[in-house]
Protein backbone atom coordinates (compact mmCIF):
# COMPACT_ATOMS: atom_id res chain seq x y z
CA UNK A 1 0.00 0.00 0.00
CA UNK A 2 1.29 3.01 -1.17
CA UNK A 3 1.15 6.27 1.40
CA UNK A 4 0.29 8.81 -1.56
CA UNK A 5 -3.08 7.16 -1.48
CA UNK A 6 -3.57 8.17 2.26
CA UNK A 7 -4.41 11.70 1.37
CA UNK A 8 -7.17 10.94 -0.94
CA UNK A 9 -8.61 8.08 0.82
CA UNK A 10 -8.52 10.31 3.92
CA UNK A 11 -10.31 13.43 2.53
CA UNK A 12 -12.41 10.41 0.75
CA UNK A 13 -13.73 9.24 4.60
CA UNK A 14 -13.61 12.28 6.10
CA UNK A 15 -16.40 13.45 3.86
CA UNK A 16 -18.50 10.34 4.02
CA UNK A 17 -17.53 10.90 7.75
CA UNK A 18 -20.08 13.94 7.10
CA UNK A 19 -22.58 11.80 6.63
CA UNK A 20 -22.44 8.62 9.11
CA UNK A 21 -22.29 12.22 11.12
CA UNK A 22 -26.35 12.67 10.31
CA UNK A 23 -27.05 9.22 10.64
CA UNK A 24 -25.69 9.07 14.27
CA UNK A 25 -26.90 12.59 15.08
CA UNK A 26 -30.64 11.12 14.27
CA UNK A 27 -29.81 7.78 16.35
CA UNK A 28 -28.61 10.37 19.40
CA UNK A 29 -31.16 12.69 19.24
CA UNK A 30 -33.61 10.30 19.52
CA UNK A 31 -31.96 8.50 22.59
CA UNK A 32 -31.44 12.28 24.41
CA UNK A 33 -34.78 13.08 24.27
CA UNK A 34 -36.43 10.01 25.26
CA UNK A 35 -33.97 7.43 26.55
CA UNK A 36 -34.87 5.10 23.79
CA UNK A 37 -32.50 3.04 21.78
CA UNK A 38 -33.86 2.92 18.57
CA UNK A 39 -32.86 -0.56 16.89
CA UNK A 40 -34.62 0.36 13.97
CA UNK A 41 -32.29 2.94 13.13
CA UNK A 42 -30.58 0.51 10.49
CA UNK A 43 -33.44 -0.39 8.26
CA UNK A 44 -34.76 3.40 8.57
CA UNK A 45 -31.32 4.34 6.70
CA UNK A 46 -32.31 1.72 4.33
CA UNK A 47 -35.41 2.75 3.70
CA UNK A 48 -33.79 6.33 2.92
CA UNK A 49 -31.96 4.56 0.03
CA UNK A 50 -34.59 2.72 -1.36
CA UNK A 51 -36.91 6.12 -1.15
CA UNK A 52 -34.43 7.72 -3.83
CA UNK A 53 -33.94 4.76 -5.42
CA UNK A 54 -37.87 4.06 -6.33
CA UNK A 55 -38.49 7.74 -7.03
CA UNK A 56 -35.52 7.62 -9.26
CA UNK A 57 -36.08 4.79 -11.21
CA UNK A 58 -39.99 5.03 -11.18
CA UNK A 59 -40.52 7.97 -11.61
CA UNK A 60 -37.29 9.63 -12.78
CA UNK A 61 -37.51 11.91 -9.94
CA UNK A 62 -33.63 13.79 -9.24
CA UNK A 63 -31.96 12.16 -6.59
CA UNK A 64 -31.34 15.06 -4.48
CA UNK A 65 -35.14 15.68 -4.72
CA UNK A 66 -35.59 11.95 -3.63
CA UNK A 67 -33.45 13.14 -0.57
CA UNK A 68 -35.84 15.76 0.29
CA UNK A 69 -38.41 13.17 -0.07
CA UNK A 70 -36.74 10.96 2.15
CA UNK A 71 -36.40 13.49 5.21
CA UNK A 72 -40.08 14.43 4.59
CA UNK A 73 -41.13 10.73 4.78
CA UNK A 74 -38.71 10.19 7.33
CA UNK A 75 -40.54 12.87 9.40
CA UNK A 76 -43.41 11.44 8.63
CA UNK A 77 -42.46 7.29 9.62
CA UNK A 78 -40.94 8.06 12.73
CA UNK A 79 -43.91 9.75 14.16
CA UNK A 80 -45.78 6.70 13.17
CA UNK A 81 -43.39 4.09 14.74
CA UNK A 82 -43.25 6.30 17.72
CA UNK A 83 -47.23 5.76 17.98
CA UNK A 84 -47.12 2.50 16.98
CA UNK A 85 -44.00 0.98 18.87
CA UNK A 86 -43.06 3.11 21.54
CA UNK A 87 -45.48 5.35 22.90
CA UNK A 88 -47.07 2.79 24.96
CA UNK A 89 -43.96 1.55 26.24
CA UNK A 90 -42.27 4.76 26.74
CA UNK A 91 -42.60 4.40 30.38
CA UNK A 92 -40.86 0.73 30.72
CA UNK A 93 -37.71 -0.17 31.62
CA UNK A 94 -35.20 0.66 28.68
CA UNK A 95 -35.32 -3.51 27.25
CA UNK A 96 -38.55 -3.02 26.44
CA UNK A 97 -38.76 -0.10 24.38
CA UNK A 98 -35.42 -1.78 23.12
CA UNK A 99 -37.32 -4.81 21.98
CA UNK A 100 -40.22 -2.64 20.54
CA UNK A 101 -37.97 -0.84 18.09
CA UNK A 102 -35.98 -4.30 17.35
CA UNK A 103 -39.31 -5.36 15.99
CA UNK A 104 -39.65 -2.19 14.29
CA UNK A 105 -36.28 -3.14 12.83
CA UNK A 106 -37.42 -7.13 11.85
CA UNK A 107 -40.58 -5.92 10.10
CA UNK A 108 -39.25 -3.28 8.11
CA UNK A 109 -35.96 -6.08 6.77
CA UNK A 110 -38.84 -8.32 6.57
CA UNK A 111 -41.38 -6.86 4.33
CA UNK A 112 -38.17 -4.81 2.62
CA UNK A 113 -36.94 -8.41 1.39
CA UNK A 114 -40.09 -9.26 -0.03
CA UNK A 115 -40.52 -5.61 -1.81
CA UNK A 116 -37.13 -5.35 -2.54
CA UNK A 117 -35.00 -8.57 -3.04
CA UNK A 118 -32.20 -8.25 -1.40
CA UNK A 119 -29.92 -8.05 -4.47
CA UNK A 120 -27.82 -4.38 -4.89
CA UNK A 121 -29.01 -1.56 -6.14
CA UNK A 122 -27.54 1.53 -7.21
CA UNK A 123 -28.68 5.07 -8.40
CA UNK A 124 -26.75 6.11 -10.77
CA UNK A 125 -25.59 9.27 -10.89
CA UNK A 126 -22.53 11.60 -11.90
CA UNK A 127 -21.92 14.94 -11.55
CA UNK A 128 -18.56 15.12 -12.21
CA UNK A 129 -15.09 15.50 -10.17
CA UNK A 130 -12.91 18.01 -9.00
CA UNK A 131 -8.92 17.32 -9.38
CA UNK A 132 -6.49 18.64 -7.38
CA UNK A 133 -2.55 17.45 -7.54
CA UNK A 134 -3.30 13.69 -6.69
CA UNK A 135 -6.68 14.05 -4.84
CA UNK A 136 -9.84 13.22 -6.44
CA UNK A 137 -13.29 14.71 -4.90
CA UNK A 138 -16.43 12.91 -6.88
CA UNK A 139 -19.06 15.60 -7.21
CA UNK A 140 -21.61 13.36 -5.42
CA UNK A 141 -19.51 12.83 -2.49
CA UNK A 142 -18.87 17.16 -2.43
CA UNK A 143 -23.16 17.64 -2.62
CA UNK A 144 -23.51 15.19 -0.19
CA UNK A 145 -21.39 16.71 2.43
CA UNK A 146 -22.80 19.99 2.03
CA UNK A 147 -26.02 18.75 2.44
CA UNK A 148 -25.42 16.79 5.44
CA UNK A 149 -24.01 19.88 6.86
CA UNK A 150 -27.15 21.84 6.22
CA UNK A 151 -29.20 19.19 7.58
CA UNK A 152 -27.12 19.56 10.65
CA UNK A 153 -27.35 23.18 10.59
CA UNK A 154 -30.95 23.04 10.52
CA UNK A 155 -31.26 20.54 13.30
CA UNK A 156 -29.54 23.31 15.38
CA UNK A 157 -31.83 26.12 14.01
CA UNK A 158 -34.90 24.05 15.08
CA UNK A 159 -33.50 22.92 18.68
CA UNK A 160 -32.50 26.32 19.74
CA UNK A 161 -33.91 28.53 17.88
CA UNK A 162 -37.58 28.33 17.29
CA UNK A 163 -40.26 27.36 19.91
CA UNK A 164 -41.18 24.18 19.15
CA UNK A 165 -37.57 22.78 19.14
CA UNK A 166 -36.78 24.61 22.74
CA UNK A 167 -39.84 22.59 23.93
CA UNK A 168 -38.68 19.60 22.75
CA UNK A 169 -35.61 20.43 24.79
CA UNK A 170 -37.11 20.81 27.30
CA UNK A 171 -38.86 17.35 27.50
CA UNK A 172 -35.79 16.04 26.76
CA UNK A 173 -34.07 17.64 30.19
CA UNK A 174 -37.15 16.97 32.44
CA UNK A 175 -40.63 16.03 31.23
CA UNK A 176 -42.37 16.31 34.25
CA UNK A 177 -41.70 20.08 34.25
CA UNK A 178 -42.65 20.46 30.65
CA UNK A 179 -45.89 18.82 31.25
CA UNK A 180 -46.14 21.22 34.23
CA UNK A 181 -45.78 23.63 32.07
CA UNK A 182 -48.67 23.16 29.80
CA UNK A 183 -46.22 21.29 26.79
CA UNK A 184 -48.00 18.20 25.57
CA UNK A 185 -44.96 15.97 26.30
CA UNK A 186 -46.24 12.96 23.95
CA UNK A 187 -46.37 15.09 20.97
CA UNK A 188 -42.77 16.21 21.58
CA UNK A 189 -41.96 12.60 21.40
CA UNK A 190 -43.32 11.82 18.75
CA UNK A 191 -41.97 14.79 17.06
CA UNK A 192 -37.93 14.12 18.17
CA UNK A 193 -38.75 10.81 16.93
CA UNK A 194 -40.22 11.89 13.28
CA UNK A 195 -37.25 14.44 13.60
CA UNK A 196 -34.58 11.44 14.50
CA UNK A 197 -35.87 9.23 11.64
CA UNK A 198 -35.76 11.28 9.11
CA UNK A 199 -32.32 12.15 9.83
CA UNK A 200 -31.47 8.35 9.46
CA UNK A 201 -33.40 8.35 6.18
CA UNK A 202 -31.80 11.50 4.97
CA UNK A 203 -28.31 9.88 5.66
CA UNK A 204 -29.73 6.72 3.68
CA UNK A 205 -30.49 8.84 0.89
CA UNK A 206 -27.32 10.34 0.81
CA UNK A 207 -25.37 7.35 0.58
CA UNK A 208 -27.11 5.75 -2.02
CA UNK A 209 -26.16 8.32 -4.56
CA UNK A 210 -22.74 7.31 -3.25
CA UNK A 211 -22.51 3.30 -3.08
CA UNK A 212 -24.48 0.44 -4.08
CA UNK A 213 -26.77 -1.50 -1.72
CA UNK A 214 -29.75 -3.67 -0.18
CA UNK A 215 -32.12 -3.88 1.97
CA UNK A 216 -29.88 -4.94 4.46
CA UNK A 217 -27.31 -2.01 3.73
CA UNK A 218 -28.68 -0.50 6.83
CA UNK A 219 -26.74 -2.78 9.19
CA UNK A 220 -23.49 -1.66 8.87
CA UNK A 221 -24.53 2.17 9.11
CA UNK A 222 -26.58 1.37 12.35
CA UNK A 223 -23.33 0.14 13.72
CA UNK A 224 -21.29 2.99 12.79
CA UNK A 225 -23.83 4.83 14.29
CA UNK A 226 -23.63 3.36 18.15
CA UNK A 227 -19.67 3.69 17.52
CA UNK A 228 -19.80 7.35 16.71
CA UNK A 229 -22.87 7.94 19.66
CA UNK A 230 -20.57 6.38 21.58
CA UNK A 231 -17.72 8.16 21.08
CA UNK A 232 -19.47 11.42 20.61
CA UNK A 233 -21.44 11.06 23.96
CA UNK A 234 -24.87 9.39 24.36
CA UNK A 235 -27.64 12.05 23.61
CA UNK A 236 -25.02 14.63 21.89
CA UNK A 237 -25.86 15.67 18.37
CA UNK A 238 -22.53 17.94 18.40
CA UNK A 239 -20.59 14.87 19.77
CA UNK A 240 -22.50 12.61 16.92
CA UNK A 241 -20.89 14.97 14.11
CA UNK A 242 -17.49 15.18 15.61
CA UNK A 243 -17.51 11.17 15.92
CA UNK A 244 -18.76 10.64 12.77
CA UNK A 245 -16.15 12.54 11.21
CA UNK A 246 -13.58 10.97 13.25
CA UNK A 247 -14.91 7.18 12.43
CA UNK A 248 -14.98 8.59 8.35
CA UNK A 249 -11.51 9.99 8.76
CA UNK A 250 -10.17 6.61 10.55
CA UNK A 251 -11.97 4.73 7.99
CA UNK A 252 -10.20 6.43 5.21
CA UNK A 253 -6.86 6.09 6.83
CA UNK A 254 -7.15 2.25 7.99
CA UNK A 255 -8.44 0.74 4.52
CA UNK A 256 -5.18 2.02 2.75
CA UNK A 257 -3.10 -0.58 5.29
CA UNK A 258 -5.85 -3.04 6.02
CA UNK A 259 -8.55 -4.79 3.58
CA UNK A 260 -12.04 -3.24 4.32
CA UNK A 261 -13.48 -6.48 6.31
CA UNK A 262 -11.27 -5.54 9.28
CA UNK A 263 -12.50 -1.91 9.69
CA UNK A 264 -15.23 -2.76 11.73
CA UNK A 265 -13.02 -4.57 13.94
CA UNK A 266 -11.16 -1.25 14.82
CA UNK A 267 -14.45 0.42 15.31
CA UNK A 268 -15.59 -2.38 18.11
CA UNK A 269 -12.23 -1.90 19.57
CA UNK A 270 -12.47 1.93 19.50
CA UNK A 271 -16.53 1.24 20.85
CA UNK A 272 -15.14 -0.84 24.51
CA UNK A 273 -12.11 1.69 24.58
CA UNK A 274 -14.49 4.19 24.96
CA UNK A 275 -17.41 2.79 27.21
CA UNK A 276 -14.61 1.69 29.75
CA UNK A 277 -12.45 4.75 29.39
CA UNK A 278 -14.86 7.83 28.40
CA UNK A 279 -18.60 6.77 28.93
CA UNK A 280 -19.38 10.81 28.32
CA UNK A 281 -17.89 10.95 25.04
CA UNK A 282 -14.67 12.28 23.48
CA UNK A 283 -16.01 15.67 24.24
CA UNK A 284 -17.43 14.86 27.79
CA UNK A 285 -17.20 16.84 30.64
CA UNK A 286 -16.41 13.50 32.86
CA UNK A 287 -14.17 10.38 31.89
CA UNK B 1 -67.76 11.44 52.67
CA UNK B 2 -67.32 14.45 53.53
CA UNK B 3 -69.15 16.87 52.71
CA UNK B 4 -69.73 18.26 49.32
CA UNK B 5 -67.26 21.24 48.55
CA UNK B 6 -69.09 24.48 48.31
CA UNK B 7 -69.19 25.04 44.25
CA UNK B 8 -68.02 28.54 44.69
CA UNK B 9 -64.33 26.43 45.42
CA UNK B 10 -61.61 27.42 42.41
CA UNK B 11 -60.41 24.07 43.29
CA UNK B 12 -62.35 21.14 45.11
CA UNK B 13 -60.78 18.28 45.71
CA UNK B 14 -62.82 14.45 46.61
CA UNK B 15 -62.20 11.53 47.97
CA UNK B 16 -58.61 11.26 46.39
CA UNK B 17 -56.65 8.06 46.14
CA UNK B 18 -53.43 7.56 44.85
CA UNK B 19 -49.86 5.98 45.06
CA UNK B 20 -47.04 4.55 43.49
CA UNK B 21 -47.20 0.88 41.62
CA UNK B 22 -49.08 -1.30 44.47
CA UNK B 23 -48.26 1.63 47.19
CA UNK B 24 -51.50 3.59 47.88
CA UNK B 25 -50.54 6.74 49.68
CA UNK B 26 -53.59 9.28 49.51
CA UNK B 27 -56.16 7.20 50.67
CA UNK B 28 -59.45 10.07 50.36
CA UNK B 29 -58.40 13.17 50.19
CA UNK B 30 -60.55 16.13 50.41
CA UNK B 31 -59.89 19.95 50.25
CA UNK B 32 -61.01 23.07 48.50
CA UNK B 33 -59.07 26.25 47.55
CA UNK B 34 -61.62 30.08 48.23
CA UNK B 35 -60.65 31.95 45.43
CA UNK B 36 -58.76 34.33 45.90
CA UNK B 37 -57.30 32.91 49.17
CA UNK B 38 -54.45 31.59 50.14
CA UNK B 39 -54.61 27.62 51.37
CA UNK B 40 -51.66 26.21 53.03
CA UNK B 41 -51.80 21.85 53.48
CA UNK B 42 -49.34 21.10 56.46
CA UNK B 43 -48.29 17.32 57.66
CA UNK B 44 -45.13 15.89 58.74
CA UNK B 45 -42.09 14.29 56.16
CA UNK B 46 -43.96 11.26 54.24
CA UNK B 47 -47.48 12.44 55.04
CA UNK B 48 -48.16 12.53 50.92
CA UNK B 49 -48.08 16.20 50.42
CA UNK B 50 -46.25 16.49 47.30
CA UNK B 51 -48.03 13.12 46.11
CA UNK B 52 -50.84 14.74 46.85
CA UNK B 53 -50.05 18.32 44.43
CA UNK B 54 -48.94 15.55 41.99
CA UNK B 55 -52.11 13.73 41.65
CA UNK B 56 -54.00 16.65 41.83
CA UNK B 57 -51.76 17.93 38.92
CA UNK B 58 -52.44 14.95 37.14
CA UNK B 59 -48.67 13.80 37.28
CA UNK B 60 -49.92 10.63 39.05
CA UNK B 61 -53.32 9.36 37.74
CA UNK B 62 -56.29 9.27 40.58
CA UNK B 63 -57.52 6.12 41.55
CA UNK B 64 -60.36 7.16 43.05
CA UNK B 65 -61.89 10.45 43.62
CA UNK B 66 -62.29 13.61 41.99
CA UNK B 67 -60.11 17.07 41.31
CA UNK B 68 -63.16 19.76 39.77
CA UNK B 69 -61.43 22.67 38.68
CA UNK B 70 -63.52 25.67 37.91
CA UNK B 71 -66.81 23.51 38.56
CA UNK B 72 -65.37 21.68 35.45
CA UNK B 73 -63.92 17.58 36.35
CA UNK B 74 -60.88 17.55 35.37
CA UNK B 75 -59.57 14.50 37.31
CA UNK B 76 -58.56 12.78 33.87
CA UNK B 77 -56.61 15.50 31.97
CA UNK B 78 -53.14 15.36 31.71
CA UNK B 79 -51.11 17.77 33.44
CA UNK B 80 -50.10 19.50 30.39
CA UNK B 81 -53.90 19.90 30.00
CA UNK B 82 -54.59 21.62 33.55
CA UNK B 83 -51.72 24.37 33.11
CA UNK B 84 -53.39 25.34 30.07
CA UNK B 85 -56.48 25.47 32.25
CA UNK B 86 -54.61 27.94 34.66
CA UNK B 87 -53.96 24.97 37.33
CA UNK B 88 -49.83 25.82 37.26
CA UNK B 89 -47.85 24.17 40.02
CA UNK B 90 -44.61 25.20 41.14
CA UNK B 91 -42.73 21.48 42.22
CA UNK B 92 -40.63 20.27 44.95
CA UNK B 93 -37.21 20.43 44.30
CA UNK B 94 -37.35 23.43 41.81
CA UNK B 95 -37.64 20.71 38.50
CA UNK B 96 -35.58 23.26 35.86
CA UNK B 97 -34.72 23.06 32.77
CA UNK B 98 -31.43 22.73 33.85
CA UNK B 99 -29.91 22.94 30.70
CA UNK B 100 -31.78 26.00 29.18
CA UNK B 101 -30.68 29.45 29.89
CA UNK B 102 -33.08 32.17 32.79
CA UNK B 103 -34.63 33.42 29.68
CA UNK B 104 -35.22 29.83 27.74
CA UNK B 105 -37.39 28.87 31.31
CA UNK B 106 -39.08 31.48 31.43
CA UNK B 107 -39.94 31.08 27.66
CA UNK B 108 -40.85 27.50 28.26
CA UNK B 109 -43.14 28.77 31.36
CA UNK B 110 -45.20 30.89 28.68
CA UNK B 111 -46.24 28.06 26.80
CA UNK B 112 -49.76 27.76 26.41
CA UNK B 113 -51.91 30.22 24.35
CA UNK B 114 -53.24 32.63 27.36
CA UNK B 115 -49.62 32.86 28.78
CA UNK B 116 -47.72 33.70 25.16
CA UNK B 117 -50.01 36.62 24.40
CA UNK B 118 -48.97 38.30 26.95
CA UNK B 119 -45.43 37.11 26.92
CA UNK B 120 -43.62 40.77 27.25
CA UNK B 121 -45.55 42.01 29.87
CA UNK B 122 -44.81 38.85 32.15
CA UNK B 123 -41.31 39.17 31.21
CA UNK B 124 -41.02 42.28 32.67
CA UNK B 125 -42.96 41.58 35.47
CA UNK B 126 -40.97 38.90 36.69
CA UNK B 127 -37.75 40.82 35.83
CA UNK B 128 -39.49 43.54 38.56
CA UNK B 129 -39.82 40.96 40.79
CA UNK B 130 -36.67 39.10 40.68
CA UNK B 131 -34.16 41.53 39.51
CA UNK B 132 -31.58 38.91 39.94
CA UNK B 133 -32.95 36.91 37.60
CA UNK B 134 -32.61 39.54 34.50
CA UNK B 135 -28.84 39.99 35.79
CA UNK B 136 -28.81 36.22 35.25
CA UNK B 137 -30.84 36.01 32.05
CA UNK B 138 -28.52 33.93 29.49
CA UNK B 139 -26.75 31.36 32.30
CA UNK B 140 -27.62 28.01 32.08
CA UNK B 141 -30.10 26.94 35.00
CA UNK B 142 -27.88 24.37 36.35
CA UNK B 143 -25.19 27.10 37.75
CA UNK B 144 -27.41 29.41 39.51
CA UNK B 145 -27.38 29.03 43.12
CA UNK B 146 -29.95 27.56 45.06
CA UNK B 147 -31.98 30.50 46.11
CA UNK B 148 -31.86 32.20 42.47
CA UNK B 149 -32.77 28.80 41.33
CA UNK B 150 -35.63 28.56 43.45
CA UNK B 151 -36.68 32.29 42.25
CA UNK B 152 -36.62 30.93 38.80
CA UNK B 153 -39.13 28.36 39.62
CA UNK B 154 -41.44 30.85 41.13
CA UNK B 155 -40.88 33.20 38.28
CA UNK B 156 -41.29 30.19 35.57
CA UNK B 157 -44.63 29.59 37.14
CA UNK B 158 -46.15 33.02 37.12
CA UNK B 159 -45.13 32.92 33.30
CA UNK B 160 -47.99 30.53 33.18
CA UNK B 161 -50.32 33.05 34.20
CA UNK B 162 -51.61 30.79 36.69
CA UNK B 163 -55.27 30.91 37.80
CA UNK B 164 -53.99 28.51 40.66
CA UNK B 165 -50.77 28.79 41.86
CA UNK B 166 -49.21 25.92 43.78
CA UNK B 167 -46.28 26.09 45.63
CA UNK B 168 -44.44 22.74 47.01
CA UNK B 169 -41.70 23.73 49.51
CA UNK B 170 -40.84 26.62 47.66
CA UNK B 171 -38.39 27.67 51.08
CA UNK B 172 -36.26 24.63 51.17
CA UNK B 173 -33.06 25.12 51.27
CA UNK B 174 -33.18 29.02 50.89
CA UNK B 175 -31.76 31.49 53.81
CA UNK B 176 -33.55 32.50 56.40
CA UNK B 177 -32.89 36.28 54.43
CA UNK B 178 -34.35 34.77 51.15
CA UNK B 179 -37.15 32.81 52.82
CA UNK B 180 -38.35 36.18 54.02
CA UNK B 181 -38.39 37.81 50.40
CA UNK B 182 -40.17 34.81 48.94
CA UNK B 183 -43.42 35.28 51.36
CA UNK B 184 -43.23 38.82 51.21
CA UNK B 185 -43.98 38.02 46.82
CA UNK B 186 -46.91 35.59 48.19
CA UNK B 187 -48.04 38.30 49.78
CA UNK B 188 -48.09 40.31 47.63
CA UNK B 189 -49.39 37.90 45.08
CA UNK B 190 -52.49 37.22 47.46
CA UNK B 191 -53.01 41.00 47.80
CA UNK B 192 -53.31 40.98 44.07
CA UNK B 193 -56.45 38.21 44.49
CA UNK B 194 -54.45 35.19 43.32
CA UNK B 195 -55.85 31.88 44.64
CA UNK B 196 -52.78 29.59 46.00
CA UNK B 197 -51.99 26.41 47.56
CA UNK B 198 -49.50 26.16 49.58
CA UNK B 199 -47.30 23.56 50.82
CA UNK B 200 -44.25 24.53 53.07
CA UNK B 201 -41.22 23.21 55.88
CA UNK B 202 -41.86 26.54 58.20
CA UNK B 203 -45.29 25.45 59.59
CA UNK B 204 -44.97 28.94 61.36
CA UNK B 205 -44.67 30.78 58.23
CA UNK B 206 -46.96 29.23 56.20
CA UNK B 207 -49.98 29.47 59.22
CA UNK B 208 -49.13 33.03 59.27
CA UNK B 209 -50.27 34.12 55.43
CA UNK B 210 -52.27 31.41 55.15
CA UNK B 211 -56.29 32.01 55.46
CA UNK B 212 -57.21 27.99 55.63
CA UNK B 213 -55.13 25.06 56.50
CA UNK B 214 -55.23 21.55 56.39
CA UNK B 215 -53.54 19.02 57.95
CA UNK B 216 -52.76 15.67 56.01
CA UNK B 217 -51.82 13.05 57.86
CA UNK B 218 -51.30 9.08 56.50
CA UNK B 219 -52.97 10.21 52.96
CA UNK B 220 -56.38 11.86 54.47
CA UNK B 221 -57.17 15.41 55.84
CA UNK B 222 -56.82 15.26 59.64
CA UNK B 223 -57.66 18.99 60.81
CA UNK B 224 -58.97 21.27 59.07
CA UNK B 225 -60.05 24.98 59.65
CA UNK B 226 -59.38 28.91 59.44
CA UNK B 227 -55.62 29.36 59.80
CA UNK B 228 -55.76 31.20 62.65
CA UNK B 229 -57.80 28.81 64.62
CA UNK B 230 -55.78 26.09 63.62
CA UNK B 231 -52.26 27.77 64.84
CA UNK B 232 -54.35 27.77 68.22
CA UNK B 233 -54.91 24.03 67.89
CA UNK B 234 -53.00 22.18 71.10
CA UNK B 235 -52.05 19.42 68.15
CA UNK B 236 -50.87 21.52 65.67
CA UNK B 237 -48.61 23.66 68.74
CA UNK B 238 -47.35 20.28 69.57
CA UNK B 239 -46.62 18.53 66.36
CA UNK B 240 -45.79 20.78 64.15
CA UNK B 241 -44.80 24.53 65.94
CA UNK B 242 -42.88 22.57 68.33
CA UNK B 243 -44.71 24.29 71.06
N1 LIG C 1 -41.73 7.85 43.41
C1 LIG C 1 -42.12 7.20 44.52
N2 LIG C 1 -42.21 5.87 44.52
C2 LIG C 1 -42.60 5.20 45.65
N3 LIG C 1 -42.93 5.80 46.78
C3 LIG C 1 -42.87 7.12 46.85
C4 LIG C 1 -42.45 7.90 45.72
N4 LIG C 1 -42.50 9.20 46.06
C5 LIG C 1 -42.91 9.23 47.35
N5 LIG C 1 -43.15 8.00 47.82
C6 LIG C 1 -43.61 7.66 49.17
O1 LIG C 1 -44.87 8.25 49.35
C7 LIG C 1 -45.00 8.73 50.68
C8 LIG C 1 -45.46 10.16 50.63
O2 LIG C 1 -44.48 10.94 50.01
P1 LIG C 1 -44.66 12.48 49.67
O3 LIG C 1 -43.47 12.89 48.89
O4 LIG C 1 -45.99 12.68 49.08
O5 LIG C 1 -44.62 13.13 51.11
P2 LIG C 1 -44.55 14.64 51.55
O6 LIG C 1 -45.66 14.88 52.47
O7 LIG C 1 -44.44 15.51 50.36
O8 LIG C 1 -43.18 14.65 52.35
P3 LIG C 1 -42.04 15.77 52.46
O9 LIG C 1 -42.51 16.73 53.50
O10 LIG C 1 -40.84 15.02 52.92
O11 LIG C 1 -41.87 16.40 51.12
C9 LIG C 1 -43.64 8.55 51.32
O12 LIG C 1 -43.73 7.43 52.18
C10 LIG C 1 -42.71 8.26 50.19
O13 LIG C 1 -41.71 7.37 50.59
MG1 LIG D 1 -43.03 16.74 49.59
Amino acid sequence: MSLEALLPSAIDGLMLGFVYGLAAMGLTLIFGVMKVINLSHGPVIALGMFAVFLLFSSFGINPYVGVLAAAAIGLLFGTVIYFVAVDRVINAPELTTLLATFSVNLMIIGVGTVLFTTSPRSVDIDLGALRGSGVTILGTHAVAVVIAVLAAAALYGFLFRTRVGKQVRAVANNRAAAELMGIDSRRMLALAFGIGTALAMTSGALLSTLFAFTILSGGTYELKSFVIVVLGGLGNPTGALVGGLVIGLLEGVLTVFIPVAWVPVFEYLIFLVMLQLRPAGLLGSRA
Amino acid sequence: MSVAAPSAAALAVEGLQSGYGEVQILWGASLALAPGKLTTVLGSNGAGKTTLLRTVMGLLPAWKGTVRFDDRDVTRLSAHEKADLGMVLVPEGRQLFSTMSVVENLEMGATCRRARADRKRSFDQVFTLFPRLAERRGQLAATLSGGEQQMLAIARGLMAKPTILMFDEPSLGLSPLFTMNLFEIIRRLKREGLTMLLVEQNVQLALAVSDYAYVLSHGKVEIEGEAREVRQMEAVRKAYLGL
